[in-house]
């Protein structure tokens, strides 16, 4: 007998009688730009709203010109992604500005899926990411988020501020291994 | 080696005073973290009824979902591989990374994002002597690699630890200034080591927090982003999962990820919630799946319900046990309440003292997201060390004698005359004698009163 066939029957030995599956609500909430941004801050991200989504230049230009090598497929960029792109490259990008889908006022965190990221390992290994965010795409909470959802992609991640820890006493750093810091534009 | 028992390791643990205070401090801030970020959301109660009915209802039909996923992750490009017991998953994860990383004159090098389950199988030991290089990337994770020690916590790996330890670790390994003990340089420091082994790693390593029958789907939680920089620079993928980490649909995660990070750690969700379903192009993606003792639990009726714990911590950082002994004197993977529920399925006999490492209090069992009973599976472990003739003489013979005192009341009312009589007749050396009565190691006895409730309810009845 295989593992797998001995854990499948051990399962079907051991297991109780089928117990019902309950169904899972979407549950109403508070889906405001307002309560989106006030979370996002309070986990250590930061919003900037626009009028259109025309003006990310300008906002990429002001917030962060100090930045050289830039990642991008909505702003100017110096620095090409693309699937085939190798670590070296990657490891030199300082910002990487990309689209994201799904916002959630609750939590604070956006859906980015694959298809969004140029390459897997962008909005992990810049520096510094900025995902830009359509205010008609903001939900209240997970289950409208997941509600929304049409698919997972090969690949996608609910992204909530820049990468952190508090792994010394407690103590919270931003910016363990991924993005020292992320913003939102949103429009 | 003789094992030591909880009592014994504890014992060591509270011989620092001062430290020992820090740890119940900073614990008890993270439980408190955690209420703040529960109390704000309406329907959590809802949530938690939900997360555990899934959950019960998955462990009901748990093959059928493991098929399911399995049929699943195969239409999507990954390797499925089942593992019964520890030996066999580190054998398999050993022969993806000899596999499909052949590289000349070195040793094949893995980044690991934390897995608990790769702790419980001791993977990493197994890996180093057939010469692969482990790198743990989880910050914690990698302090307590440095040392030579097991992680102290399920979520805050580091949490024995003072920054000042921290700082020493730092500077033998990573030529950190000597004394430099500020959290923000430590870690930078930790951040510039491991961009380098992540850029340099062949294979990454993750473990699983949910995985999805309908997609075949897998989600890895972390706040550092290591996990998805592990695998989106290496070529091959491994993710390990106990057999228990199946939900049946995509938006069930919408339960779970509105609890796992609220309970765990106070956020209102990680920093990154990563979806894996295909790998990349050109790169190679491997699920285990491992048993290693949960079909036998799922065996037991009164602790099958332990299988539905999605490893939040939360129970650990609410325990007033816990909290002031420290993670390692609980000598397995998983520490505190739960550990204590899920180790003696493993080894009654070397577990037996965890089941007794609780005041039975209950609050683990109210925090804990998905409703598992576990101060009522730790009062049923007793009973089965009990049966099984494993408690300690002490224990045994103590609780025999007072089982026959209890039954005959004569007997009872005159132990509690002598022991009044003699508490106020002999000496305190005597009375808290540590050797004779333990339980005034730490604790005064109060002035024995002159009668019992007993006899003054007699007297003042109306």
């Amino acid at each position: 007998m295989t593992s797998r066939e001995k854990i499948l029957s051990s399962i079907a030995s051991n297991k109780p009688s089928l117990v019902s599956l309950p169904n899972v609500p979407i549950f109403e909430g508070d889906g405001s730009v307002e309560r989106f941004k006030t979370v996002l801050e309070s986990i250590g991200g930061t919003a900037v709203e626009l009028t259109t989504k025309s003006e990310c230049q300008e906002a990429i230009d002001k917030y962060y010109h100090d930045l050289v090598n830039i990642a991008s497929d909505i702003v100017n960029a110096n620095v090409p992604i693309n699937l085939a792109t190798t670590k070296e490259i990657l490891e030199q990008v300082d910002l990487a500005v990309i689209q994201g889908e799904i916002g959630v006022a609750e939590n604070g965190t956006i859906w980015v899926p694959e298809s969004n990221m140029l390459n897997r390992a962008l909005p992990f290994i810049t520096q510094h990411l900025v995902l830009v965010l359509d205010k008609k795409n903001i939900v209240a909470n997970m289950q409208q988020a997941y509600d929304k959802l049409e698919g997972v992609d090969s690949y996608g991640v609910f992204i909530a501020g820049p990468s952190k820890t508090a792994d010394i006493e407690q103590s919270l750093v931003i910016g363990a291994h991924g993005a020292r810091s992320m913003m939102v534009l949103i429009y | 080696m003789n094992h030591q028992n909880h009592p014994e390791l504890a014992e060591a643990f509270n011989k620092d005073f001062e430290r020992t205070t820090w740890h119940d401090e900073t614990l008890w801030f993270v439980r408190q973290k955690r209420d703040k970020a529960v109390y704000p959301i309406p329907e959590f109660q809802d949530l938690r009824t939900l997360a555990s009915e899934i959950k019960d209802h998955t462990l009901s039909n748990l093959d059928n979902y493991l098929i399911e996923f399995e049929q699943n992750a195969i239409k999507n490009g990954v390797k499925v591989h089942w593992a019964a017991d520890a030996a066999e998953h580190n054998q398999i994860v050993m022969e993806i990374i000899k596999s499909s990383s052949k590289v000349e004159g070195r040793n094949p090098r893995l980044v690991k994002s934390k897995s608990m389950l790769t702790e419980e199988c001791h993977l990493n030991g197994f890996l180093e002597n057939n010469n692969i290089d482990v790198v743990d990337t989880d910050l914690g994770e990698r302090i307590v690699q440095f040392r030579n020690e097991p992680p102290s916590h399920i979520v805050l790996p580091a949490i024995h630890l003072k920054k000042e330890d921290v700082g020493e670790t730092f500077h033998v390994h990573l030529g950190t200034t000597k004394g430099e003990k500020d959290p923000q340089i430590l870690t930078e420091a930790a951040r510039q080591h491991l961009r380098g082994k992540f850029v340099a790693a062949d294979v990454a390593l993750t473990g699983v927090n949910f995985a999805i029958a309908e997609t075949g789907s897998f989600v890895v939680c972390t706040n550092e982003g290591n996990a998805d920089l592990g695998v989106n620079l290496a070529k091959v993928h491994i993710a390990c999962m106990g057999i228990e980490k199946i939900i049946p649909k995509l938006h069930h995660l919408s339960v779970y990820t509105r609890l796992l990070a609220r309970s765990a750690t106070g956020q209102p969700i990680t920093t990154y919630t990563s979806h894996f379903t295909k790998p990349a192009e050109g790169k190679e993606m491997h699920i285990v799946i491992v048993d290693n003792g949960r079909t036998q639990q799922l065996g037991r009726a009164d602790f099958r319900a332990s299988l539905k714990c999605i490893r939040c911590g939360a129970c650990m950082n609410t325990c007033p046990v816990y909290r002031r002994s420290g993670g390692h004197s609980y000598d397995f993977t998983v520490p505190g309440p739960i550990g204590a529920i899920l180790s003696p399925n493993i080894d009654l006999h070397k577990h037996k003292s965890l089941p007794f490492a609780s005041t039975l209090c209950g609050s683990c069992s109210d925090v804990c997201p998905v409703k598992i009973d576990i101060h009522v599976q730790l009062y049923k472990w007793r009973q089965i060390v009990g049966q099984a003739n494993e408690l300690t003489a002490a224990k045994k013979w103590g609780m025999k004698g007072m089982a026959k005192v209890l039954s005959m009341p004569k007997v009872y009312d005159l132990s509690g005359k002598l022991a009044r009589g003699a508490l106020r007749i002999l000496p305190h050396g005597l009375t808290h004698n540590q050797s004779m009565n333990p339980w005034a190691k730490a604790r005064e006895l109060p002035d024995a009163p002159k009668q019992s409730f007993k006899e003054w309810y007699e007297e003042n009845r109306q």
